[in-house]
């Protein structure tokens, strides 16, 4: 009871503070600068975004043509006569001529020439969709129909051809053939609702309506598509509409990090350490009023867009992921340069990671690990099920947890107002959350904590490299799998190493390294366990997580790996930490290359 | 205005900058973002044309036609991308499900000049690279038989487009518009947001760790502080740009008039700098300067991107080299209002100074 009312107490603090603060003279400003956004937005909904305005010039003889091209900003447009175009060719991307279009050769015309096609086909499309007769301008119709493969993930990386190579006659399958009816000649749709589904998909790329209107967009003609809307759906509006949401989490955090490192300024938190208020409650109590401000903010946003609320389910974990990393960077930078700068890196790094993947959220699997993709898929209206869920969202939930657990370890007066270096801190910070009495359990715990931190990494890298052709994504995988998950296990045994020199007896040195290798196993096979079953079966992920058959090859690989670190760091210190690094990930390729190869063939 | 003060001021800065190795944490930003950002173009491009990734070309995908014959059968089996076989419906999606197919399509008793449209159905795999590629390559073919289709009906059709003859689409041109009509604008553009986030830190953190009184009891006055670090960040601006720059055009993306990019970037930069001192100087706290800042750098942006023939669109175009006369209209713009901002810092500054030292 008593640490629920501490709780609250340093809540309202917290409230109070930032409030007193803020309402000073900031909130005027603030209010004004908001109305001002409306404004401004409104105005660039009006006049449209001017980045690419006169990247191509055309030269048109047709003042017909001249308009339509002249309609995209992109083009400069001179209308100039058939003698003079002539003449100047080379002077232009693109020259129109008795309604023929002529390219020069540079990227650059290219690019023009594309634009020219996009936007001739928008005009054909207005014009067709005001006949009277619809399916005489559009005869073709679409419809498409999304079977679900049974051998999913395992045949599909990165789209390489699987698929049977085509033979005489035609395959036959081997399994149940279920019988499909024909399906029926006609649409299902009355010519009205397909007029209207054709104006909004023309309208559509108007510059700003489409992010705004793109819930209530929900095709009324479903599958239905004609010829020239049948692209891979990129979700590219919903994409748009994440940032909405993604937007308020910065915003929120970064109060967060001010508010914890305006503890340490000037030693000012001190007092409310020297409470008897334990650690645990001063930070559940900080971070409370920033979780609920956010929750709040996306279930106001939720409801404000009439999406459904299923979206908050992915967001939660996103949420604390934030707040944990927030809590982390305002304990650990110097400054406030440091902590802009580690801010906007966190920031630029955890964007890439959530949005980036979820691009893909249509083509493939690999666009589950990040928890964005969930959320478009619910804007979609697509289910998913209870294990994509936790396949995507199962690393924010771990490594928040593991986050605030080192940040509630470290709470306290000599780190805190200690002034050392970035990676000095962070080496302090883990030594903080090592026993010292019990170094073997504590390095057991920690490998097997570092665990999410190494997939998420991982995962990002198997992001990274997904596109580039086969050999070079395989290799690159390779080598930083290898080197991530060799220099976490070193970081334990480092650290116990740097704070006692003594320590590394042989006999130490042994059990510190055995200790190292279960914990990582042990972590590796049980979130395996629970969750990456999708990714395992892929040659990818035989890569990162080659050991689920026989346990005792691995364990011998990892303790191979920390030993050869280890090693090198007792005959030379601290010197002999990045060789001992080079030569560990050195072995593990060669282990996994052995493996892979004994796998391909 | 000393000069001398200003660059002790300024040394003072960078010294604190590079002690802190935080300027590593922006070089590692730049790297990271421009590996992110070909992974971007390659599977975006991959997305809409297959075809430029060659591995994809040389494959034949085996599909299955069901249904009834059509001239679209024709164009199926003419085509370079496709085998071809006559299933029945069940079977073909079973087959498709086993992934011995890439595709069945169906195609109905509708004849083309009836009245009602054609309705194709194509199967396809759920949430696979594949199909998404197969539907690509598919659409070509379905464009054709629809171009066919409406030259039957034609007679029906009311207004005619004005016709516009495109040569054959010869590939090539795809990054072109994301890489100089964003990527590059953004990124050039993106040292000035640092900096000038980096501005306020600078200014706060002299009166949130009380530091200040120290500095103005040296001979450099209030106004000098302020200037030397203001100048600070601007320096960094055409370095960090021209990084970028240098990366972009070791990765093989011609870049034209850099001097001038850099000219324009550097000055205009001035003016998101200047905003953010003046903040940092009213307000005199982190929390609430970085807040109003970031709140009305927004507004700003958006204003600006809104605004025709603006700084940002001056940088694409001068990337690509369309850019005209009315480049020296935008710059002389930002000049003045750079003038303007500098001379309101002056007054605050000296104002805020006066304060200082009699109180």
């Amino acid at each position: 009871m008593g640490a629920l009312t501490d709780i609250a107490t340093i809540a309202r603090w917290e409230v109070k503070r930032t409030l007193t603060q803020m309402s000073k003279d900031t909130l005027p400003l603030a209010i004004v600068l908001f109305v001002l956004l409306i404004l401004v937005t409104g105005f660039a909904a009006q006049s449209g975004m001017h980045l690419q305005d006169g990247m191509y010039e055309a030269g048109v003889d047709d003042p017909a043509i001249a308009q339509l091209l002249a309609s995209d900003n992109r083009f400069s447009v001179y209308q100039l006569d058939r003698a003079t175009l002539e003449q100047n060719r080379q002077a232009f991307d693109i020259v129109v001529m008795e309604g023929k279009v002529y390219g020069s050769d540079t990227e650059r015309a290219k690019s023009a020439l594309k634009t020219v096609e996009r936007d001739y086909a928008k005009y054909t499309n207005r014009v067709y969709n005001r006949q009277d007769d619809l399916y005489a301008a559009y005869p073709l119709w679409i419809d498409i129909q999304s079977v679900k493969s049974e051998l999913d993930f395992l045949a599909t990386q990165s789209g390489q051809y699987i698929s049977a190579r085509p033979g005489a006659v035609a395959p036959v399958p081997e399994g149940e053939v279920r019988a499909i009816p024909s399906p029926s000649p006609a649409l299902g749709f009355s010519k009205e609702d397909l007029r209207r589904e054709l104006a909004k998909s023309e309208t559509a790329n108007s510059q700003i309506s489409r992010y705004t209107d793109m819930l209530s967009s929900d095709t009324a003609t479903g599958r239905f598509r004609t010829p020239s809307q049948l692209s891979p759906p990129l979700p590219f509006d919903s994409i748009i509409l994440i940032f909405v949401f993604i937007f308020p989490l910065y915003f929120t955090s970064q109060f967060f990090m001010m508010s914890i490192m305006n503890e340490r300024i000037e030693r000012k938190g001190e007092v409310l350490l020297s409470t008897p208020v334990k650690t645990t409650s001063i930070i559940i109590g900080k971070v409370l009023p920033y979780l609920i401000g956010m929750i709040a903010i996306s279930a106001a946003l939720t409801v404000y867009l009439k999406a459904s609320l299923l979206i908050m389910l992915p967001l939660i974990p996103v949420i604390f992921f934030f707040l944990a990393n927030a809590l982390i960077i305002g304990m650990v930078s110097r400054s406030f340069k440091e902590l802009s700068f580690i801010s906007i890196f966190f920031s630029t790094v955890a964007t890439s990671y959530l949005f980036f993947p979820s691009i893909f959220a249509n083509v493939h699997v690999i666009s589950l690990i990040s928890p964005l993709t969930l959320i478009i898929l619910t804007l979609q209206g697509t289910a998913y099920t209870f294990t994509d869920y936790l396949f995507s969202t199962s690393l924010f939930w771990l490594t928040s947890a593991v986050l605030f657990y080192v940040a509630v370890a470290n709470f306290k007066e000599e780190q805190l107002f200690s002034e050392k270096r970035l990676l000095i801190r962070i080496r302090e910070f883990i030594a903080e959350s090592l026993s010292r009495t019990h170094p073997f359990v504590s390095l057991f715990l920690l490998n097997g904590f570092a665990i999410p931190f190494v997939f998420m990494v991982q995962l990002m890298c198997l992001v990274l490299f997904f596109n580039l052709p086969m050999p070079y994504s395989l290799l690159l995988l390779l080598i930083f799998a290898a080197e991530i998950e060799e220099l976490v296990k070193a970081i334990g045994i480092y650290t116990l190493s740097e704070q006692d020199t003594a320590f590394l007896s042989w006999k130490n040195l042994f059990f510190a390294c055995a200790a190292t290798a279960i914990g990582f196993l042990v972590g590796e096979k049980l979130l395996l366990f629970i969750t990456l079953t999708q990714i395992t079966e892929s040659i990818f992920g035989s890569i990162l997580f080659l050991s689920l058959g026989v346990l005792w090859m691995p364990l011998a690989l990892h303790f191979a790996g920390v030993f050869i670190v280890a090693c090198a760091l007792k005959f030379w210190g601290r010197a002999g930490l990045v060789p001992g690094l080079v030569a560990a990930t050195a072995v593990h390729c060669l282990y996994n290359l052995y493996f892979i190869l004994g796998w391909l063939t | 205005m000393n000069a001398r003060h200003l660059t002790i001021i300024m040394h003072k800065e960078f010294r604190g900058l590079f002690n802190e190795r935080t300027i590593l944490l922006a070089v590692l930003l730049q790297l990271f973002v421009a590996m992110f950002s070909s992974f971007l173009m390659v599977g975006l491009t991959s997305m809409y044309d297959p075809s430029s990734l060659s591995k994809y070309s040389r494959f034949r995908y085996s599909i299955a036609y069901a249904g009834n014959d059509s001239a679209l059968r024709e164009y199926l089996d003419a085509s370079p991308d496709f085998n071809v076989y006559d299933m029945d419906l069940s079977p073909a999606v079973a087959a498709l499900k086993e992934r011995r197919l890439a595709a069945v399509i169906y195609a109905p008793d509708t004849a083309p000049d009836a009245v009602d449209p054609v309705k194709i159905t194509l199967y396809t795999l759920q949430n696979d690279l594949q199909s998404a590629i197969v539907n690509v390559k598919l659409k070509d073919i379905f464009l054709k038989y629809e171009k066919d289709l409406r030259g039957v009906r034609a007679v029906r059709l009311g207004e005619r487009p004005v016709p516009l003859q495109l040569p054959p689409s010869r590939g090539g041109g795809d990054f072109y518009e994301f890489v100089y009509g964003l990527l590059i604008p953004l990124l050039v553009f993106m040292p000035a947001i640092i900096a000038s986030a980096l501005v306020i830190d600078l200014i706060t953190e002299e009166y949130q760790h009380e530091t200040l009184e120290t500095l103005i009891s040296t001979p450099v006055s209030f106004a000098e502080i302020i200037w030397g670090k203001v100048l600070a960040c601007e320096l960094l601006v055409p370095v960090q740009a021209g990084a970028w720059l240098l990366l972009l055009l070791i990765n093989g993306i011609p870049i034209r008039n850099v001097p001038l990019i850099l000219l324009m970037v550097t000055l205009s930069s001035g003016i998101p700098i200047l905003i953010g001192a003046l903040t940092a100087l009213h307000y005199r706290e982190r929390t609430a300067a970085q807040f109003i800042f970031s709140t009305a750098l927004v507004v700003v942006i958006l204003f600006v991107l809104a605004l025709p023939a603006n700084p940002l669109n001056l940088l694409t175009r001068l990337a690509v080299g369309t850019a005209g006369m009315e480049q020296w209209i935008v710059l002389a713009g930002v000049i003045a209002i750079g003038a303007l901002l500098s001379v309101a810092t002056q007054w605050y500054a000296e104002k805020t100074g006066r304060q200082h030292h009699t109180g």
